[in-house]
């Protein structure tokens, strides 16, 4: 199966770990990704607060691109760069006069609605069909998550089906318990870590990510999983901060989805850079004897 | 927000809160003041103006206390209260509007950080159609600096940049700091996309 791939300006970045991760997981579970040539930024949660146009017209540049690829779905792994790209595909489907306006200044119109798929959304028929359990033949066994969604994968800025519940999402559960782990049910699975407001206002955006750790260490978890670079980012990056800050002493690995299904694959975790993190990640997967 | 013997103003307010809910596309008037927005608000405790006292101000007409609070800085855009609103308001483009608006009538951010971060970020996506870290961190900082100079902030100054160097060290330590950049070859579509937002701010669009 064969779909466009949307990595985004993170994951050619600091997040880089998880476009290699998606590239590999999603290779062996049969799905070739092909990178929309030429993609620029879609202007992430920046564009939206500064300029209403630019936060339409940058995804939807790329939405275009997409629709010249003639591939019909759009795979998109950062949550913000998912939100945008939808939201920008909504409000083009209900303003043609924007959308007019728009599409004069792009080489590559919009005229489809490709439709646009979040990694769960990609994985999730894969647990379903079975051939997750079969490709993840190393159970995670004693590994208790707490999956973390954050804000852009079940809250969008207007009117989206959203396939999950929305205070209470399980897909990342579904898939975990795939691999043999123990998802953990817990409180602040969707909670906002802060994002840009680590830089910017990082009083507020450790106070956040503190409530999140407090309840995920609470619960019992030994490690976090996430499939949004910017919460993996926050939460990976400023731990020890947090827990010095707020005093608690547990520290706990934030895996990207991908990384947990490479390990369960039998994938090297250096070839899964797991050792890019920030908080120890490869401890838990030894004690754990799991690599 | 000072004490004072509320006034009311019907065509003042009518067309702050007009433009306010023509730039947003959220119908204001739709709000009941159920205050499930204010409950779920992660930074609500902080900002003290929660989402629903800011849809009243506006249509109160209290432009400059609108234009002028914490909640329109510190939002955090989790989209909470727009999801949990029984009359879908999304507060959260409120916020985007409003801190359009405080730009455009030049007013001095309350928090000057924030909107240095967004605009750093637009900045550099511009120049190579790609959002780069380190341009836009370089930007950021020299920004902020600058501000923090005016404001005699010296200290401030040197937090900062002791906070991103210790940052940086550790992220290059885990490779994740990444030197290179890419540039878009279709940048001239986009510088295009950036000069029609330019001719659309005199013609301002809808949510």
């Amino acid at each position: 199966m064969e779909i466009a791939y949307y990595p985004g300006c993170s994951l050619h970045a600091s997040s880089e770990l998880y476009d290699v991760q998606c590239r590999k997981v999603l290779g062996q579970l049969g799905i070739e990704l092909t990178e929309l040539e030429d993609w620029s930024c879609c202007g992430a949660t920046s564009a939206a607060k500064t300029d209403d146009f630019l936060a339409v017209a940058l995804p939807a540049r790329n939405l275009g691109i997409a629709d010249a690829s003639g591939l019909s779905e759009i795979f998109i792994p950062c949550s913000s760069c998912y939100s945008r790209l939808l939201t920008s595909q909504k409000r083009l489907s209900c303003d043609s006069e924007l959308k007019d306006t728009i599409n004069a200044e792009l080489e590559k119109k919009v005229n489809k609605e490709v439709k646009i798929s979040s990694i769960l959304e990609v994985l999730i028929p894969k647990v379903q069909s079975g051939e997750m359990g079969e490709k993840a033949t190393r159970k995670l066994e004693g590994l208790k998550p707490a999956c973390y969604y954050g804000c852009l994968l079940t809250r969008f800025p207007c009117d989206v089906d959203v396939p999950d519940n929305i205070e209470n999402p399980q897909t990342m559960e579904t898939v975990c318990r795939a691999l043999g782990a123990e998802p953990l049910d817990w409180s602040y699975k969707t909670d906002c870590c802060g994002a840009s407001a680590s830089v910017t206002d990082t009083d507020q955006s450790l106070l956040l990510m503190w409530r999140i750790m407090k309840d995920a260490v609470a619960r019992g978890a030994n490690c976090l999983v996430t499939t949004c670079p910017m919460c993996q980012f926050n939460v990976d990056a400023y731990q020890e901060q947090i827990g010095e800050k707020y005093g608690i002493k547990e520290r706990l690995p934030v895996y990207f989805i991908t990384e947990l299904i490479g390990i369960s694959m039998g994938v090297s975790p250096e070839e899964m850079q797991v050792d890019r993190h920030f908080t120890d990640a490869m401890g838990l997967l030894k004690e754990l004897k799991l690599i | 927000m000072s004490s004072r013997v509320c006034t009311f103003e019907p065509e003042v307010s009518e067309s702050f809160a007009g433009e306010v809910m023509e730039r947003s596309g959220q119908n204001l008037l739709a709000c009941y003041q159920c205050r499930r927005c204010a409950a779920g608000c992660p930074v609500g405790e902080e900002t003290g103006v929660t989402p629903d006292r800011l849809i009243r101000m506006i249509l109160l007409g209290e432009k400059e206390e609108a234009l002028n609070n914490l909640l329109v800085w510190k939002c955090v855009a989790c989209y909470t209260c727009g999801t949990r609103c029984p009359n879908s308001i999304q507060s959260a483009r409120i916020n985007e509007t409003l801190k359009q608006m405080a730009k455009e009538a030049h007013l001095v951010p309350l928090r000057p950080k924030i909107a240095e971060f967004h605009n750093a970020f637009m900045v550099s996506t511009s120049h190579l159609g790609r959002f780069n870290e380190l341009e836009c961190m370089g930007i950021y900082e020299a920004k902020t600096a600058l501000g923090e100079m005016k404001r005699g902030g010296l200290k401030a100054i040197f937090e900062e940049m002791k906070n991103q160097a210790k940052l940086g060290t550790v992220m290059m330590k885990k490779k994740r700091m990444h030197l290179g950049y890419e540039k878009v070859k279709g940048l001239p579509e986009v510088k295009g996309l950036y000069r029609k937002a330019k001719e659309m701010k005199a013609r301002p669009s809808k949510g």
